[in-house]
């Protein structure tokens, strides 16, 4: 997975033509943020619980490995398996060894960023282990052989239309795109199946917390309550910024997660999970891992990237972009599209891969402004933009064209001289105001460039017919 | 928002940064800026060495090239009791960019900081400031609002400009989503165009929903990006300070 | 070196003790709790039934298993459901009483028409319920069957999670499973558009007696 300037700019032409997803952006991102205004609304001091919850989880990072030692402890008393992944590589080998310890053929899994980022299902593929994701817009996803597109709304680019194909076809029924209750209906007959018949669930985790050693799963569906209570095994795998000491805090996290998120007080199911069943439980799961995954994250600890591992994941951020609204998830090339997925992708999942993320924003700030931890994201795209210029990762052109600019600024004469000569250069495409290039010489393409003045204020300051009268 | 603490300004004297992007393609905006000054009674100075803030080169990466710009923008200004800009992205860029770029060198990062304290955005300026009240009968101006990105979200100038525009007989009419980017962020405007141009499109969309002839905006980086689309369309995308001259001329 | 070891050497390298904020007071104080948990849960597409007592709430879940034509029922063996002889009380119904019945609890789960439970606890700012695994608690009988009646004391009403939590006690153990519910299963995966009963539950109905 790549996102090259050229690759980016190609697939967000491809999403900005693509009247019917424009449509969708524009009506599921709008409905999100109006929701979340809604709800943030009606939350009383909620600045200042976004403000006691980002002091909480910035005094978590800076101490993660008491954090992640006491959870370890808590959640090993409870019963559980706690592994520890470097890497990609590192979790992928755990789940696949786990799954093939049992014999495992089939696995359900629930919506997980942490398992799309190591491309999880892929491997288990590779091992002969079907893994079905459970979420419906994941499912339909999965069923079109795609990717998701949104953290929260993975089938936001997807229609009614092909939803009831993609359904219908798995089904080996006819079903209308006009009869969502019969089409979700049908999901729930084939996923329930597979809940039934599979040997192992595999979720993420929204968080995990210290002081319980429990990871915490947030659906509407309920599809993680199935994942983690039907089959015998459940293995959680979860980033190890994830986690939480206390339960006052996680309350706090569950809060502002759901009202980012979706405009909810809280989600339909918050699924608590302390070990595996316990002497007396009539049902639930025999066994449970959790895979802490670091895979990145641990380097960013105590550099200027930190503030990004506060992130809750609520998608918040997507929704107001409007360079996502635009382009949509897919131009991002990473399971972390949007705003958040632009600082994100390049720090987790390699710079060199994702030259363009950076620049896929005006700094315009409304990612920062909504988001329930407040994390600066302009400042760390900014951040990443001079990394670049600094280990010389960007274009030789560009890198000459703005030294040289710079240079120009810095003379004023210089600066008069150079505009002078522009304004002879541009005479036979200067009409109105406007630069009338020819569309191949043209950079903003269809927009006309401004044209520089006839005269520079500079100039009429000089020549005193600017003086008071 | 960043705060800063502004310094009122005793002086009747203020120093015009009029920015790169206003001295060479929009000198209008200039020449509107030193009337309304005037008008608000204060004499008004240039300094002529001045260029630019250094904001495009701070944006794109180039923070050796940022630093200076703004080094040479600081000793220029500095001399000066107040500071004003007819752009809320430059004015940002002073007020709330500057101290942190220089915070290596702390004898800089406090002479930013001491320009910081007195740099204003026009319509800041105007209201809370000179508290400037035009007289005269004015004509009804039916108009939108683009708030500009740096402006509302760093500088926290939202009331100010719409309170001028009232003033002088404008009755604004809110466009949804009026500090919705209008798809400019200097060389991202040029690096994705498709991106840009679909997102000024729908600014452009927005405002004409709005039902009134004119967009105005209070950066005049924001005015020419949407400038750019609008042939063949019924707006007139203006400056606030052009806007504010004419009527009250 | 273990991945466990280099994890936590790098993070040991980089840390630093910041003091913890303190738990967050809850700024709810609703005047009627019954109220505003009613008020949520509806708002939510939950149903919530108010009865004067015990067994006024009990004479509510009869009602709904006629409406819902109910024909297989599995309940959970706690409080205040083990007090009640349900099959006796209902004879028409197939009944599956958790931790007593014979039989497969995970099939007859997923056969019911509909899950009886108890709660542990409920939220009013959320209309939310809290149910435990644990002896006589099943996780699938809340979960599987379409329908999920919660038999919900006034009394247990908090106001909201942030007052929940802090009246956790810290010595007992959490349970295995906790879940809070607050709703029947939805879905808007699809256009936006709002589908209940995805894979949890389609009706959720709360009795709440006094």
């Amino acid at each position: 997975m790549t996102a090259t300037l050229s690759e980016f700019r190609q697939r967000a032409k491809t999403a900005i033509e693509d009247v019917r997803l424009q449509g969708a952006l524009d009506g599921g991102t709008g409905k999100l943020w109006e929701m979340r205004r809604l709800t943030f609304e009606e939350l009383p001091n909620s600045d200042a619980l976004r403000d006691h919850f980002k002091a909480i989880r910035s005094a978590t990072l800076r101490n993660l490995v008491e954090h992640l030692e006491t959870f370890e402890k808590n959640a090993t008393a409870a019963g559980a398996n706690v592994h520890w992944a470097r890497d990609g590589t590192d979790a992928r080998e755990i789940v696949i060894s786990i799954a093939q310890e049992h014999g495992v053929k089939l696995v359900t899994k629930s919506k997980s960023m942490a398992t799309e980022e190591i491309h999880l299902n892929e491997a288990l593929a590779e091992v002969g282990v079907e893994a079905i994701e459970t979420d419906l817009g994941e499912y339909i996803v999965q069923l079109a052989e795609e990717t998701p597109s949104h953290i929260i709304a993975p089938a936001i680019h997807k229609t009614r239309h092909e939803a009831a194909e993609l359904l219908g076809r798995e089904s080996g029924r006819s079903l209308s795109p006009d009869d969502l209750t019969t089409l979700t209906g049908e999901a729930r007959k084939l996923l329930r199946k597979r809940f039934l018949t599979a040997g192992m669930g595999i979720s993420g985790g929204n968080m995990i917390v210290a002081e319980t050693g429990s990871v915490v799963l947030v659906t509407n569906e309920g599809n993680a309550r199935m994942v983690t209570s039907v089959p015998p095994v459940h293995i959680a795998v979860v980033g190890i910024e994830k986690i939480i000491p206390t339960w006052d805090a996680a309350a706090i996290w569950l809060s502002l997660l759901a009202r980012s998120a979706s405009g909810q007080p809280l989600s339909i199911y918050t699924s608590v999970i302390t070990g595996p069943s316990r002497a007396g439980d009539p049902d639930g799961t025999g066994e449970v891992h959790i895979v802490l995954l670091d895979n990145g994250r641990s380097e960013l600890v105590g550099t200027k990237y930190e503030e990004v591992l506060q992130c809750i994941r609520c998608g918040a951020c997507l929704n107001v972009c409007p360079v996502y609204r635009e382009a949509g998830g897919h131009s991002y090339d990473s399971p972390y599209p949007g705003p958040i997925g632009a600082v994100v992708t390049p720090l987790l999942l390699g710079r060199e891969n994702y030259e363009a993320l950076p620049h896929a924003s005006s700094l315009c700030g409304a990612c920062k402004e909504v988001c329930p931890v407040r994390i600066d994201l302009p400042r760390m795209l900014l951040e990443l933009r001079a990394d670049q210029v600094a280990e010389r990762t960007i274009p030789w052109k560009e890198r000459k064209a703005e030294e040289a600019g710079a240079f120009v600024f810095k003379h004023e004469k210089l600066m008069r001289f150079m505009t002078n000569a522009a304004r002879l250069a541009q005479r036979p495409f200067s009409r109105d105001g406007k630069l009338h290039l020819p569309q191949r010489l043209n950079p903003a393409l269809e927009r006309q460039l401004p044209a520089l003045a006839k005269r520079s204020f500079r100039e009429m300051w000089k020549s005193g017919e600017l003086e008071e009268k | 928002m960043e705060e800063v603490e502004l310094k009122m300004t005793q002086s009747k004297r203020v120093a015009l940064c009029v920015t790169c992007l206003v001295d060479q393609v929009v000198p209008e905006i200039g020449v509107a800026t030193v009337q309304l000054l005037r008008r608000a009674g204060y004499e008004v100075e240039f300094p002529e060495a001045q260029t630019c803030c250094g904001q495009p080169f701070f944006n794109s990466g180039f923070r050796e090239q940022a630093t200076d710009l703004a080094k040479r923008t600081v000793e220029i200004f500095e001399p000066f009791e107040a500071v004003v800009l007819p752009s809320g992205s430059c004015a940002a860029m002073i007020r709330v960019e500057y101290p942190h770029l220089l915070e290596e060198w702390p004898e800089w990062q406090h002479r930013a900081e001491e320009l910081a304290a007195k740099t204003y955005e026009l319509s800041e300026f105007l209201v809370n400031y000179a508290d400037w009240i035009p007289r005269g009968d004015f004509e009804e101006i039916r108009l939108t609002y683009h708030d500009s990105c740096h402006m509302c979200r760093l500088l926290g100038l939202r009331d100010e400009p719409r309170q001028l525009l009232e003033r002088v007989g404008g009755r604004i009419s809110e466009m949804s989503e009026s500090d919705r980017c209008c798809g400019f962020g200097g060389l991202f405007s040029v690096r994705m165009p498709e991106v840009s141009n679909a997102m000024t499109a729908e600014k452009l969309h927005q405002a004409c929903d709005a039902g009134v002839e004119a967009l105005v905006t209070s950066d005049p980086g924001c005015l020419t990006q949407m400038r750019g689309l609008t042939e063949g369309s019924s707006i007139k995308v203006e400056h606030i300070a052009t806007v504010l001259e004419e009527v009250t001329r | 070196m273990s991945a466990r070891e280099e994890i936590l050497e790098r993070l040991r390298r980089k840390a630093s003790n910041v003091e913890m904020p303190g738990a967050w007071q809850s700024q709810r104080n609703f005047p009627d709790l019954a109220e505003r948990f009613t008020a949520s849960l509806t708002a939510v597409r939950g149903e919530v039934r108010r009865a004067e007592n015990l067994e006024a709430a009990l004479v509510e879940v009869g009602t709904i298993l006629e409406e819902v034509s109910a024909k297989t029922v599995v309940a959970n063996n706690e409080s205040p459901l083990s007090d009640v002889a349900l099959a006796e009380r209902w004879p028409e119904c197939a009944w599956h009483i958790v931790g007593q019945s014979s039989g497969d609890l995970r099939e007859f789960c997923a056969g019911a028409d509909v899950g009886l439970s108890g709660v542990e606890a409920a939220l009013a700012e959320t209309g939310s319920l809290v149910v435990h695994s644990g002896v006589g608690k099943s996780r699938l009988a809340t979960l599987l069957p379409p329908v999920h009646i919660a038999l919900v004391p006034v009394s247990c009403l908090a106001p909201d999670i942030f007052t929940w939590t802090a009246s956790r006690n810290q010595e007992a153990p959490m349970p295995s499973n906790l879940n809070l519910i607050s709703g029947p299963s939805k879905s808007a995966d699809i256009e936006f558009t709002l589908t209940l009963g995805v894979h949890g539950p389609k009706r959720l109905v709360a009795v709440l007696y006094e």
